[in-house]
């Protein structure tokens, strides 16, 4: 992942200087290990700042919302698919991006490598496909593909849908993984042990909404939660205005979400927010054999009627 | 209360389960009144936030109709 | 939507969706006493989603 940088330095000093886009949006290092910030590079100074690693976890499309000037953009598989999507549901124009596609081969978790030690995690250095983490009193090199996040492990779409130019050769795309075992397994419960599962799921949920924030699909001007008249979810720790949030959440996110796996990378307390919208990701693909973000002449199975689309609930 | 009498909210829309309903009444048939209506201008008014509003204001079932 | 509040544990028969034109009478009524049939028949304890009122210590 990390030999990538130079390319991708190039290309956004020359995009720059020609004076093809305004800025450049990217990484840049964070101020903690394994946090990498967004950046904006508008100079040759700022083109230096960015980075390129396996810490490069947000979702970049986040910040395309409503834009206006041209944005030369970093893009890895899934964050291709959401800058698709916000072009579909005209967030931003295609002629005003440029794209530069960066294959993927997965981020790393940085919940579970902070559960993994006792100490503070100070220091992670990465080597090909080796990562060497140390802290006050330990040092351990494991291999990235032990590390990586969960929605990278079972990631299908490593390489960018969409781009203007590649930082690098295309990778290989995972084959034979099962994308939804979680939720199989979810489904063969009874309708009781479901509804505790979930419960036990998002008792830790503090509501502070970073997962709305980090997602890139959340762009409503007022968000439902931020709503008072008429208020549609309470504003306390109660369980049921936790779940309410967290399913009209994930609604909003039917037939859009790409899996990128911002939300769970951003959650303070680690919960596996993906549950929600890998379901309704399952669903999509069984209904209508639909994944978000993968071609722009497409609509959405949501915003469109066909007589074929399925209709069994319907008494 | 010797037997459960749930409550179902019902989202019925204006020209269709409506206008059924109101000939339901007209022709003066018989149907438990455990529905409770509310009448939406069309079902494409409909949204997730409204179902589970309604669970969490304690209706036992919710029944959307166009 | 009915797929997901089932899979967080919505009784599948606490949801319903029909269709029905507005000269249906007959189905209406049909329709209505399946729904409230189906619904008395599941424990009225069971409710979800239900919104408490927070415990005061």
């Amino acid at each position: 992942m990390t030999q990538y940088i130079d390319k991708i330095k190039e290309i956004a000093n020359r995009v720059l200087t020609e004076g093809k886009v305004e800025m450049v949006i990217g990484f840049r290092k964070g101020s903690v290990p394994m946090m990498n910030q967004p950046h904006l590079a508008t100079s040759a100074e700022s083109v230096d700042e960015l980075v390129w690693d396996s810490n490069c976890g947000l979702n970049l499309a986040n910040y395309l919302t409503d834009k206006k000037g041209t944005i030369g953009i970093i893009a890895k598989g899934c964050d291709s698919r959401n800058i698709v999507t916000h072009v579909i549901e005209n967030k931003i124009k295609r002629d005003q991006l440029y794209i530069i596609g960066v294959p993927c081969t997965g981020m790393i978790d940085h919940h579970k490598i902070n559960a993994m030690f006792d100490g503070e995690v100070l220091n992670v250095e990465e080597s090909g496909d080796s990562i060497t983490i140390s802290g006050n009193g330990f040092s351990e090199t494991l291999s990235k593909q032990e590390l990586l996040a969960e929605n990278c492990a079972v990631c299908s779409h490593r390489n960018p849908v969409e781009y203007d130019e590649l930082a690098g050769d295309l990778v290989e795309e995972q084959k034979d993984v099962d994308q939804y075992a979680s939720v199989t397994k979810v489904e063969a419960l009874s309708a009781d042990e479901k509804f505790n599962y979930f419960e036990d799921l998002l008792s830790p949920c503090i509501r502070c909404y970073a997962c709305r924030n980090a997602c890139p699909l959340c762009y409503c001007p007022t968000c439902f939660v931020d709503e008072s008249r008429p208020q549609w979810v309470g504003k306390s720790q109660d369980p049921t205005d936790v779940k309410t949030f967290h399913l009209l959440r994930a609604y909003h996110c039917a037939g859009r979400c790409t899996d990128c796996g911002a939300c769970e990378r951003v959650c303070p307390m680690g919960i596996k927010i993906r549950e929600f919208t890998k379901k309704l990701n399952k669903d999509c693909q069984d209904l209508y054999g639909w994944e978000a973000g993968l071609s722009l002449d497409e609509r959405p199975p949501l915003d469109t009627f066909k007589t074929d689309d399925p209709d069994e609930f319907i008494k | 209360m010797a037997e459960n009498e749930p409550k179902i909210l019902s989202f019925l829309c204006n020209w269709c389960s409506y206008g059924a309903a109101d000939l339901a009444g007209v022709s003066r048939m018989e149907y438990p009144p455990n529905i409770r209506v509310i009448r939406i201008p069309c079902t494409g008014r409909m949204s997730p936030k409204f179902i589970l509003a309604g669970l969490r204001q304690g209706a036992d079932a919710v029944w959307v109709s166009g | 939507m009915k797929n997901l509040l089932e899979h967080t544990g919505l009784e599948p028969g606490r949801l319903h969706f029909s269709w029905i034109s507005s000269a249906e009478s007959t189905k209406f009524v049909d329709v209505v006493t399946k729904i409230t049939d189906e619904v008395k028949a599941l424990d009225p304890a069971n409710k979800k989603y239900v919104k408490t009122e927070p415990k005061v210590d």
